[in-house]
Protein backbone atom coordinates (compact mmCIF):
# COMPACT_ATOMS: atom_id res chain seq x y z
CA UNK A 1 0.00 0.00 0.00
CA UNK A 2 2.74 2.41 0.86
CA UNK A 3 4.15 1.45 -2.35
CA UNK A 4 0.91 2.37 -4.16
CA UNK A 5 0.99 5.92 -2.80
CA UNK A 6 4.18 6.69 -3.45
CA UNK A 7 3.72 6.04 -7.03
CA UNK A 8 0.48 8.14 -6.70
CA UNK A 9 1.91 10.81 -5.09
CA UNK A 10 5.45 10.86 -6.85
CA UNK A 11 7.15 9.93 -3.98
CA UNK A 12 9.05 7.02 -5.30
CA UNK A 13 12.03 6.64 -3.92
CA UNK A 14 15.19 5.79 -5.41
CA UNK A 15 16.97 2.02 -4.79
CA UNK A 16 19.37 4.24 -2.64
CA UNK A 17 20.02 0.69 -0.68
CA UNK A 18 20.25 -1.71 -3.74
CA UNK A 19 23.86 -2.31 -2.85
CA UNK A 20 22.64 -4.43 0.28
CA UNK A 21 21.09 -7.06 -1.97
CA UNK A 22 24.77 -8.02 -2.59
CA UNK A 23 24.39 -9.97 -0.07
CA UNK A 24 21.65 -12.05 -1.03
CA UNK A 25 24.16 -13.92 -3.35
CA UNK A 26 25.88 -15.29 -0.57
CA UNK A 27 22.97 -17.28 0.54
CA UNK A 28 22.36 -18.61 -2.82
CA UNK A 29 25.66 -19.90 -3.22
CA UNK A 30 24.28 -22.82 -1.51
CA UNK A 31 21.73 -23.68 -3.90
CA UNK A 32 24.45 -23.23 -6.80
CA UNK A 33 26.75 -25.78 -5.48
CA UNK A 34 24.06 -28.32 -4.67
CA UNK A 35 21.74 -27.95 -7.51
CA UNK A 36 23.99 -26.89 -10.33
CA UNK A 37 27.28 -28.19 -9.24
CA UNK A 38 28.75 -24.49 -9.75
CA UNK A 39 31.58 -23.47 -7.07
CA UNK A 40 32.93 -19.90 -6.06
CA UNK A 41 35.87 -19.55 -8.10
CA UNK A 42 37.25 -17.17 -5.91
CA UNK A 43 37.35 -14.22 -7.52
CA UNK A 44 34.93 -10.95 -8.29
CA UNK A 45 35.09 -8.17 -9.51
CA UNK A 46 33.80 -4.44 -9.55
CA UNK A 47 33.56 -2.95 -12.85
CA UNK A 48 33.46 1.19 -12.77
CA UNK A 49 33.48 3.89 -15.83
CA UNK A 50 36.76 5.65 -16.25
CA UNK A 51 36.45 9.07 -14.26
CA UNK A 52 36.84 12.32 -16.63
CA UNK A 53 40.24 13.81 -16.57
CA UNK A 54 39.52 16.96 -14.24
CA UNK A 55 38.88 14.64 -11.23
CA UNK A 56 41.38 12.21 -12.06
CA UNK A 57 43.99 13.17 -9.39
CA UNK A 58 41.50 13.37 -6.80
CA UNK A 59 40.00 10.03 -7.93
CA UNK A 60 43.27 8.46 -8.02
CA UNK A 61 44.28 9.34 -4.72
CA UNK A 62 40.85 8.00 -3.33
CA UNK A 63 41.03 4.78 -5.42
CA UNK A 64 44.36 3.97 -3.96
CA UNK A 65 42.96 4.92 -0.14
CA UNK A 66 40.45 2.77 -0.92
CA UNK A 67 42.41 -0.06 -2.02
CA UNK A 68 44.92 0.38 1.31
CA UNK A 69 41.89 0.65 3.26
CA UNK A 70 40.87 -2.58 1.75
CA UNK A 71 43.87 -4.16 2.73
CA UNK A 72 44.11 -3.51 6.22
CA UNK A 73 40.51 -4.16 6.89
CA UNK A 74 39.87 -7.83 4.89
CA UNK A 75 42.16 -10.78 4.00
CA UNK A 76 41.36 -10.27 0.17
CA UNK A 77 43.58 -9.21 -2.53
CA UNK A 78 42.37 -6.41 -4.67
CA UNK A 79 44.19 -5.30 -7.93
CA UNK A 80 43.01 -2.82 -10.26
CA UNK A 81 42.85 -3.57 -13.86
CA UNK A 82 41.73 -1.62 -17.24
CA UNK A 83 40.07 -3.65 -20.23
CA UNK A 84 39.45 -2.86 -24.09
CA UNK A 85 36.44 -0.78 -24.16
CA UNK A 86 37.99 1.70 -20.99
CA UNK A 87 36.36 0.56 -17.95
CA UNK A 88 37.85 0.07 -14.65
CA UNK A 89 38.68 -2.96 -12.52
CA UNK A 90 38.85 -3.58 -9.04
CA UNK A 91 39.27 -7.52 -9.30
CA UNK A 92 38.99 -9.14 -5.80
CA UNK A 93 40.25 -12.80 -4.62
CA UNK A 94 39.79 -14.42 -1.92
CA UNK A 95 39.01 -18.29 -1.08
CA UNK A 96 36.07 -18.03 1.36
CA UNK A 97 32.63 -16.27 -0.86
CA UNK A 98 31.10 -14.74 2.44
CA UNK A 99 34.47 -12.46 2.75
CA UNK A 100 34.37 -12.13 -1.03
CA UNK A 101 31.13 -10.85 -1.28
CA UNK A 102 31.95 -8.37 1.79
CA UNK A 103 34.80 -6.81 0.15
CA UNK A 104 33.16 -6.33 -3.08
CA UNK A 105 30.37 -4.91 -1.16
CA UNK A 106 33.05 -2.65 0.74
CA UNK A 107 34.64 -1.33 -2.58
CA UNK A 108 30.72 -0.59 -3.32
CA UNK A 109 30.19 1.44 -0.26
CA UNK A 110 33.22 3.66 -0.14
CA UNK A 111 33.15 4.35 -3.54
CA UNK A 112 29.74 5.39 -3.15
CA UNK A 113 30.65 7.31 -0.10
CA UNK A 114 33.61 9.29 -1.99
CA UNK A 115 30.80 9.86 -4.73
CA UNK A 116 31.80 8.07 -7.69
CA UNK A 117 28.53 6.06 -6.59
CA UNK A 118 27.16 7.22 -10.87
CA UNK A 119 30.72 5.40 -12.06
CA UNK A 120 29.80 1.96 -10.43
CA UNK A 121 28.56 -0.18 -12.99
CA UNK A 122 28.77 -3.66 -12.14
CA UNK A 123 29.37 -6.21 -9.92
CA UNK A 124 30.38 -9.88 -10.61
CA UNK A 125 31.34 -13.26 -9.48
CA UNK A 126 32.69 -16.08 -10.91
CA UNK A 127 31.76 -19.77 -10.44
CA UNK A 128 33.40 -22.74 -12.37
CA UNK A 129 32.01 -26.65 -12.71
CA UNK A 130 29.89 -26.56 -15.41
CA UNK A 131 30.91 -26.60 -19.10
CA UNK A 132 31.25 -23.10 -19.03
CA UNK A 133 32.20 -20.60 -16.49
CA UNK A 134 29.32 -19.13 -15.08
CA UNK A 135 29.03 -15.61 -14.03
CA UNK A 136 26.62 -13.60 -11.50
CA UNK A 137 26.36 -9.87 -12.63
CA UNK A 138 24.84 -7.51 -10.26
CA UNK A 139 24.18 -4.40 -11.85
CA UNK A 140 24.39 -1.14 -8.72
CA UNK A 141 21.84 1.14 -11.50
CA UNK A 142 18.86 -1.86 -10.93
CA UNK A 143 20.03 -3.78 -7.82
CA UNK A 144 19.24 -6.72 -9.14
CA UNK A 145 21.07 -9.89 -10.71
CA UNK A 146 21.19 -11.95 -13.66
CA UNK A 147 23.30 -15.33 -14.86
CA UNK A 148 25.65 -14.57 -17.64
CA UNK A 149 27.23 -17.74 -19.44
CA UNK A 150 29.38 -16.42 -22.25
CA UNK A 151 30.21 -19.65 -24.74
CA UNK A 152 33.16 -18.56 -26.90
CA UNK A 153 33.97 -15.28 -27.40
CA UNK A 154 30.92 -13.12 -28.15
CA UNK A 155 28.08 -15.92 -27.62
CA UNK A 156 26.33 -16.50 -24.82
CA UNK A 157 24.53 -19.81 -23.35
CA UNK A 158 21.22 -18.67 -23.09
CA UNK A 159 19.52 -22.00 -21.88
CA UNK A 160 21.93 -22.04 -18.71
CA UNK A 161 20.83 -18.57 -18.02
CA UNK A 162 17.82 -19.50 -17.72
CA UNK A 163 17.62 -22.60 -15.96
CA UNK A 164 19.79 -20.52 -13.40
CA UNK A 165 17.03 -18.02 -13.16
CA UNK A 166 14.69 -20.66 -12.40
CA UNK A 167 16.75 -22.04 -9.54
CA UNK A 168 17.44 -19.09 -7.93
CA UNK A 169 14.62 -16.71 -8.58
CA UNK A 170 13.49 -17.47 -5.12
CA UNK A 171 16.59 -16.43 -2.94
CA UNK A 172 18.29 -14.44 -5.41
CA UNK A 173 16.69 -10.74 -6.68
CA UNK A 174 16.84 -11.65 -10.29
CA UNK A 175 16.91 -8.86 -13.05
CA UNK A 176 12.62 -9.74 -14.18
CA UNK A 177 13.36 -8.06 -17.51
CA UNK A 178 15.59 -10.36 -19.51
CA UNK A 179 16.29 -7.69 -22.13
CA UNK A 180 18.30 -5.99 -19.51
CA UNK A 181 20.81 -8.62 -18.97
CA UNK A 182 23.50 -7.01 -20.80
CA UNK A 183 26.27 -9.15 -20.95
CA UNK A 184 30.35 -8.45 -19.82
CA UNK A 185 32.33 -10.17 -22.07
CA UNK A 186 36.01 -10.57 -21.77
CA UNK A 187 35.69 -9.69 -17.73
CA UNK A 188 39.32 -9.90 -16.34
CA UNK A 189 38.66 -11.82 -13.90
CA UNK B 1 1.27 -4.52 -35.55
CA UNK B 2 -1.99 -4.44 -34.01
CA UNK B 3 -2.05 -0.93 -33.08
CA UNK B 4 -0.23 0.01 -36.04
CA UNK B 5 -2.77 -1.46 -37.92
CA UNK B 6 -5.82 0.24 -36.08
CA UNK B 7 -4.18 3.63 -36.22
CA UNK B 8 -3.55 2.86 -40.20
CA UNK B 9 -7.17 1.96 -40.49
CA UNK B 10 -8.80 4.83 -38.53
CA UNK B 11 -6.46 7.67 -40.70
CA UNK B 12 -7.90 5.95 -43.65
CA UNK B 13 -10.85 6.24 -42.48
CA UNK B 14 -10.66 9.67 -41.67
CA UNK B 15 -8.71 10.26 -45.24
CA UNK B 16 -12.10 9.08 -46.28
CA UNK B 17 -14.08 11.09 -44.47
CA UNK B 18 -12.66 14.31 -45.15
CA UNK B 19 -12.51 13.22 -49.00
CA UNK B 20 -16.03 12.47 -49.32
CA UNK B 21 -17.38 15.20 -46.86
CA UNK B 22 -15.11 18.56 -47.40
CA UNK B 23 -13.94 18.09 -51.04
CA UNK B 24 -17.84 16.48 -51.90
CA UNK B 25 -16.18 14.04 -53.78
CA UNK B 26 -18.70 11.70 -55.45
CA UNK B 27 -19.07 7.70 -54.75
CA UNK B 28 -17.06 6.98 -58.27
CA UNK B 29 -13.92 9.11 -57.73
CA UNK B 30 -14.12 7.58 -54.08
CA UNK B 31 -14.36 4.12 -55.29
CA UNK B 32 -11.28 4.68 -57.70
CA UNK B 33 -9.22 6.25 -54.82
CA UNK B 34 -9.99 3.13 -52.76
CA UNK B 35 -8.68 0.77 -56.02
CA UNK B 36 -6.41 2.99 -56.11
CA UNK B 37 -4.53 2.43 -52.87
CA UNK B 38 -5.10 -1.42 -53.26
CA UNK B 39 -3.54 -1.26 -56.36
CA UNK B 40 -0.56 0.77 -54.98
CA UNK B 41 -0.09 -1.41 -51.77
CA UNK B 42 -0.10 -4.68 -53.89
CA UNK B 43 2.21 -3.13 -56.55
CA UNK B 44 4.74 -2.25 -53.67
CA UNK B 45 4.24 -4.44 -51.26
CA UNK B 46 8.22 -6.11 -51.50
CA UNK B 47 9.42 -2.44 -51.75
CA UNK B 48 7.55 -1.11 -49.16
CA UNK B 49 8.17 -4.69 -46.38
CA UNK B 50 11.87 -4.01 -47.52
CA UNK B 51 12.19 -0.57 -46.22
CA UNK B 52 9.90 -0.69 -43.61
CA UNK B 53 12.28 -3.49 -41.93
CA UNK B 54 15.71 -2.35 -43.07
CA UNK B 55 16.10 -5.43 -44.44
CA UNK B 56 19.07 -5.33 -47.46
CA UNK B 57 18.83 -7.62 -50.60
CA UNK B 58 22.19 -10.22 -50.40
CA UNK B 59 23.60 -11.64 -53.28
CA UNK B 60 25.05 -15.36 -53.57
CA UNK B 61 28.56 -14.19 -52.51
CA UNK B 62 27.18 -12.34 -49.40
CA UNK B 63 25.24 -15.45 -47.69
CA UNK B 64 25.70 -18.32 -49.40
CA UNK B 65 24.42 -21.29 -47.38
CA UNK B 66 21.03 -19.00 -47.29
CA UNK B 67 21.12 -18.80 -51.20
CA UNK B 68 21.74 -22.24 -51.24
CA UNK B 69 18.61 -23.00 -48.94
CA UNK B 70 16.19 -20.92 -50.41
CA UNK B 71 17.23 -22.31 -53.94
CA UNK B 72 16.67 -25.82 -53.04
CA UNK B 73 13.24 -25.19 -51.54
CA UNK B 74 12.10 -22.33 -54.46
CA UNK B 75 12.89 -26.07 -56.69
CA UNK B 76 10.99 -28.18 -54.66
CA UNK B 77 7.40 -25.67 -53.87
CA UNK B 78 7.58 -25.52 -57.62
CA UNK B 79 8.44 -21.52 -57.70
CA UNK B 80 11.25 -19.22 -59.36
CA UNK B 81 13.85 -18.60 -56.74
CA UNK B 82 12.68 -15.31 -54.57
CA UNK B 83 15.32 -12.37 -53.74
CA UNK B 84 16.72 -13.26 -50.84
CA UNK B 85 17.53 -10.49 -47.73
CA UNK B 86 18.72 -9.93 -44.46
CA UNK B 87 17.56 -7.80 -41.58
CA UNK B 88 20.28 -6.72 -39.32
CA UNK B 89 18.25 -7.33 -36.24
CA UNK B 90 19.00 -9.07 -32.73
CA UNK B 91 15.30 -10.25 -32.57
CA UNK B 92 14.92 -13.73 -35.10
CA UNK B 93 12.19 -13.66 -37.26
CA UNK B 94 11.76 -13.88 -41.13
CA UNK B 95 9.26 -12.40 -43.60
CA UNK B 96 8.06 -12.77 -47.32
CA UNK B 97 6.27 -10.80 -49.53
CA UNK B 98 5.88 -9.81 -52.88
CA UNK B 99 2.72 -9.71 -55.22
CA UNK B 100 3.37 -12.56 -56.84
CA UNK B 101 6.12 -15.63 -56.78
CA UNK B 102 8.01 -14.05 -59.86
CA UNK B 103 8.32 -10.46 -57.63
CA UNK B 104 8.50 -12.77 -54.19
CA UNK B 105 11.42 -11.68 -51.67
CA UNK B 106 12.00 -13.66 -48.34
CA UNK B 107 13.79 -12.04 -45.74
CA UNK B 108 15.35 -13.60 -42.33
CA UNK B 109 16.91 -11.41 -39.33
CA UNK B 110 20.58 -11.84 -38.25
CA UNK B 111 19.05 -13.04 -35.00
CA UNK B 112 17.13 -15.97 -36.90
CA UNK B 113 20.24 -17.09 -38.42
CA UNK B 114 22.44 -16.98 -35.70
CA UNK B 115 20.07 -18.74 -32.61
CA UNK B 116 18.68 -21.75 -34.51
CA UNK B 117 19.88 -24.15 -36.28
CA UNK B 118 19.88 -24.92 -40.19
CA UNK B 119 17.49 -27.03 -40.34
CA UNK B 120 15.39 -24.95 -38.06
CA UNK B 121 16.34 -22.20 -40.13
CA UNK B 122 15.25 -24.32 -43.48
CA UNK B 123 11.38 -24.87 -41.94
CA UNK B 124 11.00 -21.32 -41.53
CA UNK B 125 12.13 -20.42 -44.49
CA UNK B 126 9.97 -22.97 -46.12
CA UNK B 127 6.50 -21.43 -43.83
CA UNK B 128 7.84 -18.37 -45.68
CA UNK B 129 7.91 -19.60 -49.26
CA UNK B 130 4.83 -21.18 -48.78
CA UNK B 131 3.14 -17.82 -48.13
CA UNK B 132 4.83 -17.13 -51.58
CA UNK B 133 3.31 -19.87 -52.99
CA UNK B 134 -0.42 -19.21 -51.75
CA UNK B 135 -0.20 -16.14 -52.78
CA UNK B 136 -1.14 -14.12 -49.52
CA UNK B 137 0.23 -10.86 -50.30
CA UNK B 138 -2.72 -11.08 -52.97
CA UNK B 139 -5.33 -12.41 -50.25
CA UNK B 140 -4.40 -10.17 -48.11
CA UNK B 141 -4.56 -7.40 -50.20
CA UNK B 142 -7.84 -8.56 -51.33
CA UNK B 143 -9.41 -9.16 -47.93
CA UNK B 144 -8.66 -5.87 -46.99
CA UNK B 145 -9.53 -4.32 -49.81
CA UNK B 146 -13.22 -5.69 -49.20
CA UNK B 147 -13.19 -4.63 -46.00
CA UNK B 148 -12.29 -1.38 -47.16
CA UNK B 149 -14.81 -1.51 -49.76
CA UNK B 150 -17.78 -2.63 -46.98
CA UNK B 151 -17.07 0.43 -44.89
CA UNK B 152 -17.49 2.59 -47.81
CA UNK B 153 -20.38 1.41 -49.15
CA UNK B 154 -22.09 1.21 -45.69
CA UNK B 155 -21.28 4.96 -44.98
CA UNK B 156 -22.61 5.60 -48.49
CA UNK B 157 -25.54 3.48 -47.63
CA UNK B 158 -26.69 4.80 -44.69
CA UNK B 159 -25.86 8.54 -45.99
CA UNK B 160 -28.15 8.08 -48.81
CA UNK B 161 -31.01 5.89 -47.52
CA UNK B 162 -32.07 7.47 -43.96
CA UNK B 163 -31.25 11.23 -45.30
CA UNK B 164 -31.97 10.85 -48.94
CA UNK B 165 -29.26 11.96 -50.68
CA UNK B 166 -29.76 15.56 -48.53
CA UNK B 167 -26.32 17.26 -47.77
CA UNK B 168 -28.38 19.41 -45.20
CA UNK B 169 -25.43 18.89 -42.36
CA UNK B 170 -27.41 21.30 -39.65
CA UNK B 171 -31.06 19.69 -39.18
CA UNK B 172 -30.95 19.58 -35.35
CA UNK B 173 -30.22 15.92 -33.45
CA UNK B 174 -26.99 14.30 -33.26
CA UNK B 175 -24.97 15.99 -36.47
CA UNK B 176 -24.86 13.13 -39.81
CA UNK B 177 -21.07 13.71 -39.12
CA UNK B 178 -20.95 11.72 -36.19
CA UNK B 179 -22.79 9.53 -37.10
CA UNK B 180 -21.02 8.78 -40.53
CA UNK B 181 -18.14 8.47 -38.20
CA UNK B 182 -19.31 6.05 -35.32
CA UNK B 183 -20.30 3.48 -38.01
CA UNK B 184 -17.16 3.80 -40.18
CA UNK B 185 -15.14 2.70 -37.08
CA UNK B 186 -17.27 0.39 -36.15
CA UNK B 187 -17.34 -1.46 -39.37
CA UNK B 188 -13.63 -1.09 -39.73
CA UNK B 189 -13.11 -3.04 -36.21
CA UNK B 190 -15.26 -5.41 -37.20
CA UNK B 191 -13.62 -6.11 -40.51
CA UNK B 192 -10.01 -5.53 -38.96
CA UNK B 193 -10.94 -8.73 -36.87
CA UNK B 194 -11.92 -10.34 -40.04
CA UNK B 195 -8.98 -9.54 -41.15
CA UNK B 196 -7.19 -11.09 -38.34
CA UNK B 197 -9.08 -14.10 -38.58
CA UNK B 198 -8.28 -14.63 -42.25
CA UNK B 199 -4.45 -13.53 -41.81
CA UNK B 200 -4.13 -16.71 -39.02
CA UNK B 201 -5.51 -19.02 -41.15
CA UNK B 202 -3.22 -18.33 -44.10
CA UNK B 203 -0.20 -18.73 -40.98
CA UNK B 204 -2.13 -22.13 -40.34
CA UNK B 205 -1.66 -23.38 -43.76
CA UNK B 206 2.08 -22.03 -44.11
CA UNK B 207 3.04 -24.28 -41.44
CA UNK B 208 1.36 -27.14 -42.96
CA UNK B 209 2.89 -26.08 -46.36
CA UNK B 210 6.66 -25.84 -44.11
CA UNK B 211 5.68 -29.39 -42.85
CA UNK B 212 5.26 -30.90 -46.53
CA UNK B 213 8.26 -28.84 -48.24
CA UNK B 214 11.25 -30.26 -45.79
CA UNK B 215 9.21 -33.44 -44.52
CA UNK B 216 9.64 -32.52 -40.89
CA UNK B 217 7.33 -31.08 -39.12
CA UNK B 218 9.80 -31.49 -36.29
CA UNK B 219 12.00 -28.83 -37.22
CA UNK B 220 8.99 -25.89 -37.59
CA UNK B 221 7.92 -27.03 -33.73
CA UNK B 222 11.64 -26.89 -32.22
CA UNK B 223 12.08 -23.58 -34.40
CA UNK B 224 8.72 -21.51 -33.49
CA UNK B 225 9.67 -22.46 -30.06
CA UNK B 226 13.11 -21.14 -29.88
CA UNK B 227 11.64 -17.76 -31.77
CA UNK B 228 9.06 -17.31 -29.29
CA UNK B 229 11.10 -18.29 -26.18
CA UNK B 230 12.32 -16.03 -23.23
CA UNK B 231 15.71 -16.58 -24.75
CA UNK B 232 15.01 -14.05 -27.55
CA UNK B 233 14.82 -11.49 -25.32
CA UNK B 234 18.19 -11.83 -23.80
CA UNK B 235 20.59 -9.36 -25.50
CA UNK B 236 23.99 -10.13 -27.22
CA UNK B 237 25.24 -6.62 -26.21
CA UNK B 238 27.58 -5.70 -23.94
CA UNK B 239 26.58 -3.71 -21.02
CA UNK B 240 29.78 -1.69 -21.08
CA UNK B 241 29.00 -0.69 -24.44
CA UNK B 242 25.24 -0.11 -23.58
CA UNK B 243 26.39 2.04 -20.42
CA UNK B 244 28.77 4.13 -22.45
CA UNK B 245 26.39 5.19 -24.94
CA UNK B 246 24.29 6.68 -22.47
CA UNK B 247 20.94 4.44 -23.23
CA UNK B 248 20.86 1.77 -20.89
CA UNK B 249 16.98 1.71 -20.71
CA UNK B 250 16.34 2.46 -24.58
CA UNK B 251 17.62 -0.02 -26.30
CA UNK B 252 15.73 -3.02 -23.99
CA UNK B 253 12.30 -1.14 -24.22
CA UNK B 254 12.95 -0.98 -28.44
CA UNK B 255 13.41 -4.82 -28.40
CA UNK B 256 10.35 -5.87 -25.99
CA UNK B 257 8.70 -4.02 -28.12
CA UNK B 258 9.82 -5.24 -31.77
CA UNK B 259 9.50 -8.74 -30.38
CA UNK B 260 5.68 -8.27 -29.67
CA UNK B 261 4.86 -6.75 -32.81
CA UNK B 262 6.43 -8.94 -34.55
CA UNK B 263 4.34 -11.82 -32.76
CA UNK B 264 0.76 -10.24 -33.02
CA UNK B 265 -0.80 -11.57 -36.11
CA UNK B 266 -0.04 -14.87 -35.64
CA UNK B 267 -2.05 -17.89 -33.99
CA UNK B 268 -0.70 -18.99 -30.06
CA UNK B 269 1.94 -20.79 -30.44
CA UNK B 270 0.46 -23.52 -28.64
CA UNK B 271 -2.49 -24.07 -31.42
CA UNK B 272 0.66 -23.94 -34.01
CA UNK B 273 2.34 -26.48 -32.21
CA UNK B 274 -0.39 -29.05 -31.89
CA UNK B 275 -1.67 -28.58 -35.11
CA UNK B 276 2.29 -29.45 -36.57
CA UNK B 277 2.23 -32.33 -33.85
CA UNK B 278 -0.90 -33.91 -35.95
CA UNK B 279 1.07 -33.57 -39.70
CA UNK B 280 3.67 -35.16 -37.83
CA UNK B 281 1.75 -38.01 -37.03
CA UNK B 282 0.13 -37.99 -40.34
CA UNK B 283 3.32 -37.97 -41.89
CA UNK B 284 4.35 -41.41 -39.49
CA UNK B 285 6.60 -39.39 -37.48
CA UNK B 286 6.17 -39.72 -34.15
CA UNK B 287 6.58 -36.46 -31.98
CA UNK B 288 6.43 -35.94 -28.44
CA UNK B 289 2.79 -34.40 -27.65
Amino acid sequence: MGRVTDVLFGRKRLKGAARERLFALSTAQVTLDVEMGLKPAGVGAVCFKPLSAGEFVRAENDLQELLDATATQSHSKVERKSDDLGYEWLVVRDSSFEDLVATVHMIGSEMEDRGFGPQLLAAIFKFTGGKNPVYFIYGYKTGTFWPFVPEGEKERDNSEELELKAKLEKELPIEPDLTRWLALYGAPL
Amino acid sequence: MLFTGVLLGLLYVVFALVLFQVLNVGLIPMLLIVVGLAVFQYFTSDKLALLASGAKVVDESQAPELHAMVERLAAMADIPKPRVAVVPTDVPNAFATGRNPKNAVVAVTDGLWRRLDKEEVEAVLGHELTHVVNRDVLVMTLASFFAMLAGLMMRFGFYGGIFGGGRRNDQGGIPIWLIIVAVSIVTYFISYLLIRAISRYREYAADRGSALLTGAPENLMSALQKISSQMTLIPQRDLREVAGMNAFFIVPARAKEVASELLADHPPLEKRLARLAEIAREMGKPVAP
